[in-house]
């Protein structure tokens, strides 16, 4: 059986949530587990390593009328990286529907949806937008 | 590797691999770190009563994985880009090995841009995760 979306709610806004401070702690950790980046001689060098931003997460991972669909699966990921994440940044993340289209494949008709969340820093500068490929059968 | 060795850089030019046997427990961490503490990602037990066959790694944990790899390849650089399709579950204990190939360069007036296709894939070749990224390199005044 396919899982169809309605296509109206594509551009709906469904989460905007402000974040607790980013700690040198979180950042140290996810270093240590990942070895993404070495981390600095001195702390207040820190930077996130980029991927870091992928755990940023609003109060509601996906929107309200996906909720009841459970077979989602993250399908992958695409991240355009802006300013660095560093101890003390107050991250802002905004997410909408950015897309729903089918695919087939040898298992038969896929159906995606894209959910994209921007993330910006309390400069406003950009620090990542985040497209979410969640596929469903 | 910022300013001149850009030059140096071939399309087709393949990155040393970054082999890895990921283990429960550092799966674990990532997880908690990376605020997914699913229970499929946690333990085979959580995992199994998910209908998965035990415990997996996060699709982003192999993402970070791409972007050690290019760092390590490309020091001094920036990732601008990355993207990943998961296309199997990474299961730990398992070892693996990622791998980068240039497809592509090109100066801009903003520095110059490095594009790689990458792979993580089983010890018998198998595609687990595939990916492409853009990689800027700053230009040599800001190296």
């Amino acid at each position: 059986m396919t899982v169809s979306f309605d296509r109206s709610i594509i551009g709906r806004e469904f989460d905007h949530t402000e974040l607790e401070p980013i700690t040198a702690e979180e950042i140290l950790e996810f270093i240590a587990v990942t070895g993404e980046t070495e981390p600095p001689p001195a702390l207040a060098d820190l930077v996130a390593p980029p991927t870091f931003v992928v755990r940023v997460r609003g109060q509601r991972f996906v929107p309200p009328n996906l909720a009841g669909v459970t077979s989602g699966l993250d399908a992958g990921k695409d991240i355009e990286f802006g300013v660095p994440i560093r101890p003390g940044d107050v991250l802002t993340s905004v997410s909408t529907v950015h897309d729903i289209y089918e695919k087939t494949g040898r298992s038969g008709i896929m159906s995606f949806v894209v959910l994209r969340t921007v993330v910006t820093n309390q400069r406003g500068e950009q620090v990542a937008v985040i497209d979410q490929r969640m596929m469903f059968r | 590797m910022p300013g001149s060795d850009f030059e140096h850089i071939d399309v087709g030019h393949e990155l040393q691999p970054l082999r890895l046997t990921l283990t429960p427990e550092q799966v674990r961490r990532y997880a908690i770190s990376a605020r997914i503490p699913a229970g499929r990602f946690l333990n085979d037990e959580a995992a199994r009563l998910e209908g998965l066959p035990g415990q997996i790694a996060p699709g982003n944990m192999s993402m970070a994985f791409f972007s050690r790899l290019l760092r390590e390849s490309f020091p001094g650089t920036r990732l601008k880009r990355l993207s990943a399709t998961f296309r199997v579950p990474v299961r730990p204990n398992q070892p693996l090995t990622v791998r980068g190939v240039v497809t592509e360069k090109h100066a801009t007036d903003h520095g110059d841009f490095i594009e790689c296709d990458l792979v993580l894939e089983s010890e018998d070749g198998e595609r687990w995760v595939t990916g492409t990224a853009s990689v800027h390199v700053p230009p040599s005044s800001e190296a």
